[in-house]
């Protein structure tokens, strides 16, 4: 780890998010905003207000958690029984009935992915707070799992909207989205953003920092 | 120069401000601002619809799924059961459900709860859906009574709702006959409503039934409507003959009642909610006036009282006045003499007054009058004045054919004179023997007067007597040969002479003289009685027994 690391801030370049250009940060303080000269994407050095951002939406992920686990996600109605399933419901469910396949699938993609990216978010968040410097790399690794798997939350989603498509028999079976499908939507959309607006060269900033 | 420089050097030694960067709000917090918002609207939602939760028991959970069982009104979902728990103690299980807000007002102990299943009772199938859906749980709501939580679950559906527009009302029964849960109730041969349901009044020790008649059929039930059972044949045989009576085909399987007004009654106020009505037997028991008061007399019968029931008519001059009540048998062991109490239940309103002296027919509000006046009901407990005139009792036959008897009232000035008695409370009416058995008493009154006639003695007499017969009869055959030997001679010679001493007279007196003619008439007389006593002779000679029996033709 000896390996003397430059960084784009310490030259006084700025990357560009968009095209990736290095280009020269104005020496003196300008008013106004910097633009790349390649793409015009404004130009930051680091991403404006990302942890307060991400801890905002990382927040409202968790309240919207709520609603869409105690909620219910569907409404099946078959034979004039009507049946409304919350995601554990239909989790428990699916168990009962020895498809323990789609009960750990429909678990894993609805209920523990999610909440992983809470406490994978929360916890490089808090990293940062604290200027760890442990595992910088690990924690750059955890961020880059949690970007790649927060769309895989829309799965349930997807299946809800496809069965409420398709599964329409009238009396005999149909299927209602409920509103947890909402919340849990906005739970997958917000922690995406916190997610995105979460800038982990900031890991690396501290970690550069303690080693000067 | 130098001063501005050490100026400038003043300036620069000066600290420096610290510009600090402004940490403005970022509108990124709106976010989780709105998530909290959304997120307390959904709390505040949540508690503010949930509910009242209340426990309903019932016998069985049949057809129950805690989560998914629900609450349905007019087929609405007004709750879903949350947990169905074993009761151990009342044997039984109690279901906690959860009402809509909604559904919060109907929570009060009128409020009936059962379980609906599919179900084929009563004549009409119900709850077919149920077979595919599961059962639910009926509600029958109502905004009357106090408030509860706690419900025990009808083991039954009510046949009617609290929402269905109409009346209820009951039926006071001996028995429950073959109504049901769901019998039809018919007026004028429409359903117009049918039994909810029944239950047994211990203090009256009969049946109370409860029924419905659907608007706009329960105006038609008034103060004096009758109701009477139209379930099943009738099948009757009594004094008046047979009878058989039957409604619709349905009544007869299902059993249900009618309802109309007596022809000759008024319909009165419409009815109230839950007014009891008495339930007669048939269609033409409900035309028969009915009466209040009620008198029960006392009649003893010595006599075979085979054909009579309880039930069978009292009348007077062939009208219906009463029924016989009770029959029964009282033996004394003592002198093995056998006597049967019959029992009458004498209506005396069915007989109109009319007032001794002024001759005016009393009216009914009178005689309500009367009724309810205490002394009056003694007074017309007071036989004396009709036992006197000879008001009896008497058993006729109603009907050659099957037998039966009635008792009949009436007047015999004949009868001998008897005293009210009583027998405990009820007086006793006299009774007279049935005509029939009168004969055949009368018959054996004459006979048993013959038994006791002594034929044997009277033979034994008369043997004497003919003995004594004879020996008389000899006695004057010999007497009226002496008259023939001794006497006749005599009276001859008496003739002669005395046609001798005519001739002496004739001689002397002359033939036209006054003592001519006397002896003339003396002596003609004299001739005419000899004459006589000549042909009793003769008479005699020839049936000499007509001294003691009289002469042949005289003997009837």
């Amino acid at each position: 780890m000896n390996v003397t690391r430059t960084s784009a801030l310490q030259f006084g370049l700025v990357s560009c998010d968009a095209c990736h250009l290095l280009s020269r940060k104005p020496k003196a303080p300008v008013h106004g905003i910097a633009h790349c000269p390649r793409c015009g994407e404004e130009l930051h050095q680091r991403k404006p207000n990302s942890l307060m951002r991400t801890w905002a939406l990382v927040l409202a992920a968790m309240i919207f958690y709520i609603p869409a686990n105690v909620l219910p996600m569907t409404i099946t109605s078959a034979l004039g029984t009507v049946q409304a399933d919350t995601i554990m419901s239909g989790v428990i469910y699916f168990m009962q009935h020895g498809s323990w396949e789609i009960a750990l699938v429909i678990f894993t993609a609805s209920v523990f992915v999610p909440f992983l990216k809470f406490v994978i978010l929360i916890y490089l968040l808090l990293s940062i707070h604290f200027k760890s410097i442990k595992r910088p790399k690990d924690r750059t690794r955890l961020y880059r799992f949690t970007e790649a798997i927060g769309r895989w939350s829309m799965l349930d989603i997807y299946v809800v909207t496809i069965l409420v498509a398709l599964v329409k028999l009238g009396f005999l079976a149909d299927i209602e989205a409920g509103p947890a499908a909402l919340y849990f939507a906005l739970v997958v959309v917000t922690t995406m953003i916190a997610a995105e607006s979460f800038d982990p060269r900031l890991i690396w900033d501290v970690v550069e920092e303690k080693h000067e | 120069m130098s001063e501005e420089n050490s100026e400038m050097k003043h300036a620069e030694q000066a600290p420096e401000a610290l510009v600090q960067t402004k940490r403005s709000f970022s509108i990124i917090w709106v976010v989780p601002i709105i998530a909290l918002l959304i997120g307390g609207w959904l709390t505040f939602k949540a508690m503010s619809e949930k509910g009242p939760e209340i426990t309903i028991t019932f016998k069985t959970a049949e057809g129950l799924v805690a989560g998914k069982t629900k609450v349905k009104y007019k087929d609405v979902d007004v709750g879903s059961v949350t947990d169905i728990v074993l009761n151990v103690e009342e044997d039984n299980v109690l279901l906690t459900v959860e009402m809509a807000t909604e559904a919060k007002s109907y929570l009060r102990d009128k409020t009936e709860f059962w379980v609906v299943r599919a179900q084929i009772a009563a004549g009409q199938v119900s709850g077919l859906g149920t077979l595919l859906s599961g059962a639910y749980i009926g509600i029958n709501p109502s905004i009357e009574g106090e408030k509860t939580k706690h419900f025990k679950g009808l083991e039954k559906p009510p046949l009617i709702t609290e929402s269905m527009p109409g009346r209820h009302f009951i039926l006071q029964s001996k028995e429950l006959g073959s109504l049901d849960r769901g019998a039809p109730m018919y007026y004028r041969g429409i359903k117009v409503g049918q039994v909810v349901d029944y239950s047994f009044d211990h203090e009256r020790d009969g049946v109370d039934i409860k029924f419905f008649i659907e608007a706009p059929f329960h105006k038609k039930v008034h103060e004096n409507t009758r109701f009477w059972n139209a379930s099943g044949v009738d099948f009757k045989m009594d004094a008046t003959g047979v009878k058989l009576d039957t409604q619709s085909l349905v009544s007869i399987i299902l059993g249900g009642v009618a309802f109309d007004l007596p022809a000759f009654m008024e319909p009165g106020a419409e009815a109230e909610e839950d007014r009891a009505f008495d339930l007669f037997k048939d269609r033409a028991s409900i035309e028969e006036k009915t009466y209040t008061i009620k008198q029960h007399y006392m009649l003893y019968f010595n006599e075979n009282i085979r054909g009579l029931s309880p039930g069978a008519p009292v009348e007077l001059k062939g009208l219906r006045i009463g029924e016989v009540v009770d029959v029964n048998l009282e033996i004394n062991t003592e002198t093995h003499a056998v006597r049967i109490p019959v029992l009458i239940m004498v209506e005396p309103e069915r007989v109109d007054v009319l007032v001794t002296g002024e001759g005016v027919m009393t009216d009914k509000e009178e005689i309500q009058d009367e009724i309810e006046g205490e002394s009056i009901t003694k007074r017309k407990y007071d036989l004396s004045k009709q036992l006197e005139k000879g008001m009896r009792a008497q058993l006729k036959t109603g009907n050659l054919l099957t037998g039966q008897l009635y008792v009949d009232v009436d007047f015999y000035p004949d009868a001998p004179p008897a005293k009210l008695e009583f027998s405990g409370e009820y007086p006793i009416l006299p009774t007279l023997p049935r005509p029939f058995d009168q004969i055949t008493e009368s018959v054996a009154r004459i006979l048993k007067n013959v038994e006791t006639i002594p034929f044997g003695k009277i033979g034994k007499d008369l043997q004497v007597a003919v003995e004594t017969l004879t020996e008389t009869l000899a006695e004057i055959k010999t007497m009226s040969g002496n008259i023939n030997k001794e006497t006749v001679p005599k009276l001859n010679a008496a003739l002669d002479s005395l046609e001798e001493t005519m001739d002496g007279i004739d001689k002397t007196l002359g033939p036209d003289s006054a003592l001519n003619y006397n002896a003339r008439h003396v002596t003609r007389e004299l001739a005419m009685a000899i004459r006589s006593i000549r042909s009793l002779l003769e008479y005699l000679e020839r049936d000499p027994q007509a001294l003691i029996l009289g002469k042949e033709g005289e003997k009837k």
